[in-house]
């Protein structure tokens, strides 16, 4: 029963970015724009945000086991209704739903494992659950798109989840009916928020320019952003070597994930290697972070539930107020990115070692297809295998269409830089609340 | 382990951590990733060319004459070529620097000796023309010291440029066929100048 549960948090919780590797499939399946398929993300991190408090609210009122079955089984049902989405408004409505029952789930299963393992093993079993879903989601949504399809994503859940429905009403627990003892734990919170703005940043925009900006298959890039989640398994083993104070552990995370970022907004190539060692910096931070941040905001404070609530409220808040900075801004950089790579792909071609005609052909080709790929990275293949070219200029055309894509790979991870040196803002952001002296308390 | 290892240790792994990829990322290029600067149009640049003969000639004028226009108007030659390549109308500026770009690639070639005498031309453009054939068979036959002495290939050129229509050239640039009737026309009448003109110094 209870290993079900926990599933199932680590499903909720992984929907929060498990749709950032399918997202580019998503764009061109519904015809989307990208301002319109962050929704996707969006949607789903402001609902569970500004529902999981007033989600606590009722469960406080209601049979733990009741409520959390019904939230599972809206959670699955929306799961079923993503799937089959055939346009991005009705796939945004059933984020939206999906993101409903999953507030109600994530609170209800924290009550549920508390009264099947105890409160301290029980709460560790929601949190470690919690962490790792959230660690591993881009990864399983990306292996998920590369072998079958996005629509997969949410399929997989659907199961798990109408399993967990079940085990849910199985457990016995009680009413909590503890009075709202404690102010949630704002620094905790806050910095939660901060950092979860700034690992949207990782792992949303290093996806995107992982598949849109240089070309590589979701699965490429499921594997390349899996360094996250198995750097961050080593963060523990190294913070019981050190044994840091709390306040020292998080603060060192929040530096790691703010060096990352900055790593990743100065790679010096498009290889897939050079985006490891900044990788295993974020994932070394957030393993020293989150969990962290999440059992100090809950602990000794009741109801256990309710405080619970809103350190998935400050996560997803955070996440949503970190796409709504970076949207805008890697758009419009992307934008912005598109006359240098033009200008360098005109040079490339005006110099080509290629047949005046053949140059010309090429260039007819090219800007038929950059004409119709205005505000996205271009997929000049197309381009070359459409042009009319003798086969023994097939070799000199080939380098050049070699040369064109590294232009437009320069560009692409140029157009991300401001958006992950923001990202590395936020982290520093969340450092400065851990560091910033507590007021003293008067006796 | 003492407080003040506890205290540091940490934040001492995580800043060596930091510095050694981000050192290691700037010393390997990071933060110069971008793409391509385009060149500054005003410096000499080397053009070559793939192709022999006429074809070769007109590309290198072409990419010559571009760099000149593109500097007289103040922008990249890349700029300035994607801006060219764009269906709509030309400014007077653009048309003016663009052919005062191609004037001045003439004598830069015949400096640098890239300019092919005109017998090296005359067969090739020969079998473009649509001449008749007792006329081309004549002119095949006058030898190739004749021709050179007769025509100058950067005379022809300049004569050729100022007499083109650049406005319509540049609209007609989808049309192959129309682009090249219309050089074709512009060169044989420069040739024909330039053949009166020799022959009024003559006389």
């Amino acid at each position: 029963m209870a290993p079900l549960l926990a599933v199932t948090v680590a499903l909720v919780l992984a929907d929060s970015a498990v749709v950032t590797l399918a997202l580019p499939d998503i764009l061109r399946h519904l015809d989307a724009s990208v301002a319109q398929v962050a929704w996707v993300l969006i949607a789903f991190n402001l609902v569970l945000g500004l529902t999981a408090v007033p989600a606590a609210v009722v469960f406080a009122r209601s049979q733990p086991r009741v409520v959390s079955a019904a939230g599972i089984a809206v959670f699955a049902g929306s799961s079923a209704w993503c799937a089959v989405a055939q346009s991005i408004e009705v796939l945004i409505a059933a984020r939206c739903l999906q993101a409903l029952g999953g507030a109600l789930a994530l609170v209800g299963c924290l009550e549920l494992l508390v009264a099947v393992y105890g409160e301290r093993r029980g709460v560790a079993a929601w949190v470690t659950a919690g962490v790792v879903g959230t660690a591993i989601g881009p990864f399983a949504g990306g292996v998920l798109t590369e072998v079958f399809s996005w629509q997969a994503i949410f399929v997989v859940q659907v199961p798990f989840a109408a399993l967990a429905v079940p085990a849910a009403l199985a457990v016995a627990a009680t009413p909590d009916l503890t009075p709202d003892r404690h102010r949630p734990a704002l620094r905790p919170n806050l910095t939660l928020a901060l950092l979860s703005a700034a690992l949207t940043a990782a792992l949303f925009l290093l996806v995107l320019l992982l598949v849109e900006g240089w070309r590589q298959s979701p699965g490429v890039a499921a594997l390349t952003v899996s360094v996250v989640p198995v750097a961050a398994l080593a963060a523990r083993p190294l913070a019981r070597l050190l044994r840091p104070s709390h306040e020292v552990e998080v603060a060192s995370g929040c530096f790691l994930i703010a060096g990352g970022l900055a790593g990743l907004a100065i790679l010096p190539s498009a290889d897939l290697v050079w985006t490891i060692p900044p990788q295993a910096l974020i994932g070394l931070g957030l393993g020293l972070t989150v969990d962290q941040l999440t059992s100090r905001a809950m602990e000794m404070r009741l109801p256990r539930v309710r405080h619970a609530a809103w350190t998935i409220s400050a996560r997803h808040v955070g996440v949503v107020v970190g796409l709504m900075i970076l949207t805008p801004v890697f758009t419009a950089d992307l934008q912005d990115a598109q006359v240098p790579a033009q200008e360098a792909i005109t040079s490339l071609v005006l110099d080509a070692e290629l047949l005046p005609e053949d140059k010309i052909s090429i260039a007819e080709a090219l800007g038929g297809e950059l004409s119709q790929q205005q505000g996205r990275v271009p997929d000049l293949s197309h381009a070359f295998a459409t042009a009319d070219l003798p086969s023994e200029e097939r070799p000199a055309a080939a380098r050049l269409e070699r040369d064109l894509d590294a232009q437009l790979e320069r560009a692409a991870t140029w157009a991300f830089r401001d958006s992950f040196l923001i990202g590395a803002g936020l982290a520093l952001l969340a450092l400065l609340t851990v560091v910033w002296p507590h007021r003293r308390k008067t006796p | 382990m003492t407080s003040l290892s506890r205290l540091i240790g940490l934040p001492l792994v995580a800043l060596v951590l930091v510095c050694g990829v981000l050192g290691v990322q700037v010393a390997s290029g990071g933060g110069t990733f971008e793409p391509l600067q385009p060149a500054d149009p005003c410096a000499e640049r080397a053009v070559t060319s793939r192709a022999d003969g006429i074809d070769g000639l007109t590309e290198r004028l072409v990419l010559l004459g571009i760099d000149g226009a593109a500097c007289s108007l103040g922008v990249t030659r890349e700029a300035l070529t994607l801006e060219l390549a764009q269906a709509g109308t030309r400014t007077d500026a653009e048309i003016d620097a663009l052919r005062e770009g191609l004037l001045a690639a003439v004598p830069r070639m015949k400096d640098d000796g890239s300019l092919p005498p005109a017998s090296e031309l005359v067969d090739e453009a020969l079998d473009n023309a649509d001449l008749n054939g007792l006329l081309e068979t004549a002119i095949r036959a006058i030898p190739d010291s004749v021709v050179d002495a007769a025509l100058k290939t950067d005379d022809v050129l300049t004569r050729a440029i100022d007499d083109l229509d650049l406005r319509a050239l540049l609209a007609n640039l989808d049309s192959r066929d129309d682009l090249d009737a219309q050089i074709q026309i512009a060169i044989t009448q420069a040739v024909k100048d330039s053949l009166a003109a020799r022959l009024r110094d003559l006389l």
